[in-house]
C-alpha cells in the first residue's frame, strides 16, 4: 500500500526533526519544508496527502502560506501548528483543516492527522 | 433786611456743610421768612422722570397735599416750568385751578388765599434738577428785582443739588466698582463653585442693602448638591414671588420687578422691593440672581437703584460666573484626565508587556517541545532501567509542566474575560486622544475629532476596546511616519438589521500596500521591524468577542481608515444570559 505522505513547514529545524522523526515512527512518509515559499515549491512538484504548518515564520507566515497552498489545491489538508493557543478557534476562518498547540506530547497532532484522513 | 443781605446768607448756608436736606430747607426757611412767602417749596426731578415734592419751609401748608401726587414733565403749572426751564408767575387772578393739575383735588379751596405764585427751574446749562414753588398771601405781585432775586436763589439751589447728584452718583459708583472689585476676587479664587456662589449672594446683598439674594442656576454645571445660593432667607416671606420673578426673567431674557407683571393700571400703585435678573453669556441662560428686601421700602430711587444695581451684577457675573464654573470643571476633568492617562499608560505598557512575553513565551516554547520531544523519544529507544526511567519521567512531567505555564501566558487575551459596561466612545476617544497629544512622538499629528453626539452608550469591555483603539491609533501614527491628520469619528450604522456603533480613525499615511492588506489581521504578520505581528490580529479578536467587526477603507497613496463597528444591542450577552 501507498504510503501517505505528509510535508512538515517549520522554521526551526529540530521541530521539523523531532515531527519527522515521530510521524515516520508512525508509518508516514513525511518531507519537510522551512519557510512557506519552499513548501510551496514542493507541493507544486509532489503530491502530499497533508500539511503540517507553523504560523509564525519568517518572510511568508503560516495564514499566508496556508492561503497559498488552498489556492493551489484546495483539497490539499493542512492542520496549523503553532505554540500560540490564542488563535486556536480562528483556524476554521482561515481554512485550516485543524489547528494543533506545539507540544512536547505529539499525541495530539497525531491523532487530529487521523481525523483529517479518516485513518482508523 | 434788603434782597442783597438775604442772598449773602443763602450763600453762606448754600457753601455750608450741612446735609442737603438741612441746607434746602433753611434756604426756604429764609426765603419763607426774609421776602416774606408762605410757602417755599423744593420739588426734584427723579430717575423715573417725575417731580417730587421734597424740601419745604417749616411752615409750608401746602407740602402735604402737593406731596400726595408726583407730576410727570409737561403735567401742571411745575411740569411745564420743567419741560421749558422757564419761570412763571402768577397771581390769584390768573392762576389756573390746581395749579394745572387734575390730580391735586386737595388744592381746592387752599390756594385762593395766596395773591401770588412763581415757579423757577432748578437747572444749569444741560440737567434740570426741580423746580422752585414760593407763593405769597401778602404780595399782589412780585417785583423784577423780587423775581431776579429768585432766579439767583433758584440757581444755587439748583448748584446744590446738582453737587449732591454728583456726590450720590460718584458714592454709587465707587461702591458699584468696590462691589464689582469683590466679585472679581471671589470669582478668580480658587474656592468651590458652592462657596464661590454663596459668596456672590453675600457680597450682593451687602451691596445693594438688600435682606436677602438668592442665586438659582438653570442646570447642574457640576456636581453641586444645590441649584440654589441664597444669601438671607426668602422663602418665608415671599418664596412664591420670588420663584415667579426667577421664571418671568428667565422668560423675558431682562430684569423684573413685580410692577413689570402687574396689571396695566395697578402698575404705578405696586411697591418693588424684587427684582430678578437674568445670567446669560454668549447667549446662554445659565441662572437667575434676584434680590429684595423684607421690608417695604417704597420710594422711587430706592427702586431705581435696585434695578440698575441688579443689572450691572448680573451682566459682571454672567460670564464669570461661566469662566469659573467651567474652571473648576475643567479642573476636575484635567484630575480625571490625569488619572485616566496613568491607568492607560499603565495598560499600554501591560500591553507592550504582554506582547513582549508572549513573544518569548513562544521562544521558549520551541526549544522545549524539542527537548520533551527527543527526551521521549530518546528513553522509547534507549532500555533504561527504574531509576533511569524515573529521572526521564520527572523530565517529561516539567517539560509539560513548563508547557502549561507557557500556554497560559500565549493565551493572554482570551484568559481575561470580558467585563461589560454601558461606555460612552466619544469619552474613551477623549481620553485617548490626550494621552498621545501629550506625546512628543505625537506633536506633529493633528487629530481631528467629529463625534455624532446622537450614538448612544455601547455595551463594551471599555478596556480591551481601549486597547483596540490603541492599536489602531499606533499603526495610524507609524503609517504617517509622525507627521499627518488622524481623523476620528463616530456614527452609527444599521447592517443586516442590526444597529451598530462606529468608530472611524483615518490617517494621512499612504494607505496599505494591496498586496498585503488580506494579511493583516494575521497574527504575526509585521510588516514593522520590531513589531510583533499580534497587534491588529488580537484587535481584530477583541472586536469580534463583542460581536462587531473592524472594516478597512483604504486608498493608496492617500490612506486608510479603520472601522470599527460595535454592535448596541449586544447579542452576546444576551445569548449568556439565555
Amino acid at each position: 500500500m501507498k504510503k501517505v505522505k505528509l510535508l512538515i513547514v517549520d522554521d526551526e529545524e529540530n521541530i521539523r526533526f523531532l515531527f519527522k522523526e515521530e510521524l515516520e515512527e508512525e508509518g508516514y512518509e513525511v518531507d519537510v519544508a522551512s519557510n512557506g515559499l519552499d513548501a510551496l515549491e514542493k507541493i507544486k512538484n509532489a503530491v502530499f496527502d497533508l500539511v503540517i504548518l507553523d504560523i509564525k515564520m519568517p518572510g511568508m507566515n503560516g495564514i499566508q502560506t496556508l492561503n497559498e497552498i488552498k489556492n493551489m489545491n484546495k483539497d490539499l489538508p493542512v492542520i496549523l501548528c503553532s505554540a500560540y493557543g490564542e488563535f486556536k478557534q480562528d483556524f476554521s476562518s482561515w481554512a485550516s483543516d485543524g489547528y494543533v498547540v506545539k507540544s512536547a506530547d505529539t499525541k495530539e497532532l497525531k491523532q487530529t492527522i487521523k481525523d483529517i484522513l479518516g485513518i482508523e | 433786611m434788603n434782597l442783597i443781605d438775604i442772598f449773602g446768607k443763602i450763600i453762606a448756608i448754600s457753601h455750608s456743610n450741612l446735609e442737603i436736606a438741612s441746607r434746602i430747607n433753611a434756604i426756604l426757611n429764609i426765603i419763607a421768612q426774609d421776602m416774606p412767602f408762605d410757602e417755599a417749596i423744593v420739588y426734584t426731578l427723579d430717575t423715573d422722570k417725575r417731580l417730587t415734592c421734597r424740601y419745604k419751609n417749616d411752615k409750608s401748608a401746602l407740602f402735604h397735599l402737593l406731596n400726595e401726587y408726583r407730576s410727570h414733565i409737561g403735567e401742571g403749572i411745575v411740569g411745564s416750568v420743567a419741560q421749558k426751564r422757564m419761570p412763571q408767575s402768577f397771581t390769584n387772578k390768573d392762576v389756573p385751578p390746581r395749579l394745572g393739575c387734575l390730580f391735586y383735588p386737595d388744592l381746592d379751596g387752599f390756594i385762593e388765599k395766596y395773591k401770588a405764585f412763581s415757579f423757577l427751574p432748578l437747572s444749569d446749562d444741560s440737567y434740570l434738577y426741580g423746580v422752585l414753588f414760593v407763593g405769597s398771601s401778602g404780595k399782589e405781585r412780585l417785583n423784577d428785582s423780587e423775581k431776579v432775586f429768585l432766579s439767583m436763589v433758584a440757581r444755587e439751589i439748583g448748584g446744590i443739588l446738582r453737587s449732591n447728584q454728583l456726590i450720590i452718583s460718584s458714592k454709587k459708583r465707587i461702591s458699584e466698582l468696590a462691589t464689582l472689585s469683590e466679585l472679581g476676587k471671589i470669582l478668580s479664587s480658587n474656592a468651590i463653585p458652592r462657596d464661590i456662589l454663596n459668596n456672590i449672594a453675600f457680597i450682593i446683598a451687602k451691596a445693594s442693602n438688600a435682606s436677602f439674594v438668592t442665586i438659582r442656576l438653570a442646570h447642574s454645571f457640576l456636581k453641586l448638591d444645590s441649584q440654589r445660593f441664597t444669601y438671607g432667607d426668602f422663602e418665608s416671606t415671599s418664596g412664591e414671588d420670588v420663584i415667579r420673578l426667577e421664571e418671568e426673567s428667565k422668560k423675558r431674557g431682562k430684569t423684573v420687578s413685580p410692577r413689570d407683571l402687574a396689571p396695566e393700571g395697578y402698575k404705578n400703585t405696586v411697591v418693588t422691593s424684587l427684582y430678578s435678573a437674568p445670567l446669560t453669556s454668549k447667549g446662554r441662560f445659565l441662572g437667575t440672581v434676584t434680590i429684595g428686601e423684607s421690608q417695604t421700602v417704597s420710594g422711587p430711587t430706592v427702586e431705581e437703584n435696585g434695578r440698575y444695581l441688579i443689572e450691572t451684577i448680573a451682566n459682571y457675573i454672567s460670564s464669570g460666573l461661566e469662566n469659573t464654573l467651567l474652571t473648576t470643571k475643567l479642573k476636575d476633568v484635567v484630575s480625571e484626565l490625569n488619572n485616566a492617562q496613568k491607568r492607560l499608560l499603565e495598560q499600554e505598557t501591560f500591553r507592550n508587556l504582554g506582547e513582549m512575553t508572549a513573544n518569548i513565551a513562544h521562544e521558549i516554547k520551541n526549544p522545549l517541545v524539542i527537548i520533551g520531544g527527543f527526551t521521549k523519544r530518546l528513553a522509547k529507544k534507549v532500555r533504561l532501567d527504574h531509576t533511569e526511567n524515573k529521572y526521564v519521567e520527572i523530565i517529561l512531567k516539567e517539560v509539560a509542566r513548563l508547557e502549561a505555564i507557557l500556554d497560559e501566558i500565549l493565551n493572554y487575551v482570551k484568559e481575561s474575560p470580558m467585563v461589560f459596561k454601558e461606555c460612552k466612545v466619544s469619552d474613551f476617544i477623549d481620553e485617548l486622544v490626550y494621552l498621545f497629544t501629550s506625546d512628543q512622538a505625537w506633536e506633529k499629528i493633528e487629530i481631528t475629532r467629529e463625534y455624532d453626539n446622537d450614538v448612544p452608550s455601547v455595551p463594551c469591555d471599555d478596556q480591551q476596546i481601549k486597547q483596540v483603539l490603541i492599536n489602531i491609533l499606533m499603526n495610524a501614527h507609524d503609517a504617517t511616519h509622525g507627521t499627518g491628520t488622524i481623523t476620528i469619528q463616530t456614527g452609527r450604522k444599521i447592517i443586516n438589521d442590526r444597529p451598530f456603533a462606529s468608530i472611524s480613525i483615518s490617517d494621512t499615511g499612504g494607505g496599505i500596500d494591496p498586496a498585503i492588506i488580506d494579511n493583516i489581521f494575521n497574527p504575526f504578520f509585521t510588516t514593522k521591524e520590531k513589531g510583533t505581528g499580534l497587534g491588529l490580529a488580537i484587535s481584530n479578536k477583541i472586536v469580534l468577542n463583542h460581536g462587531g467587526h473592524i472594516q478597512i477603507n483604504n486608498i493608496v497613496d492617500k490612506g486608510a481608515t479603520f472601522i470599527v463597528y460595535l454592535p448596541l444591542k449586544n447579542n452576546i450577552i444576551r445569548e449568556e444570559l439565555i
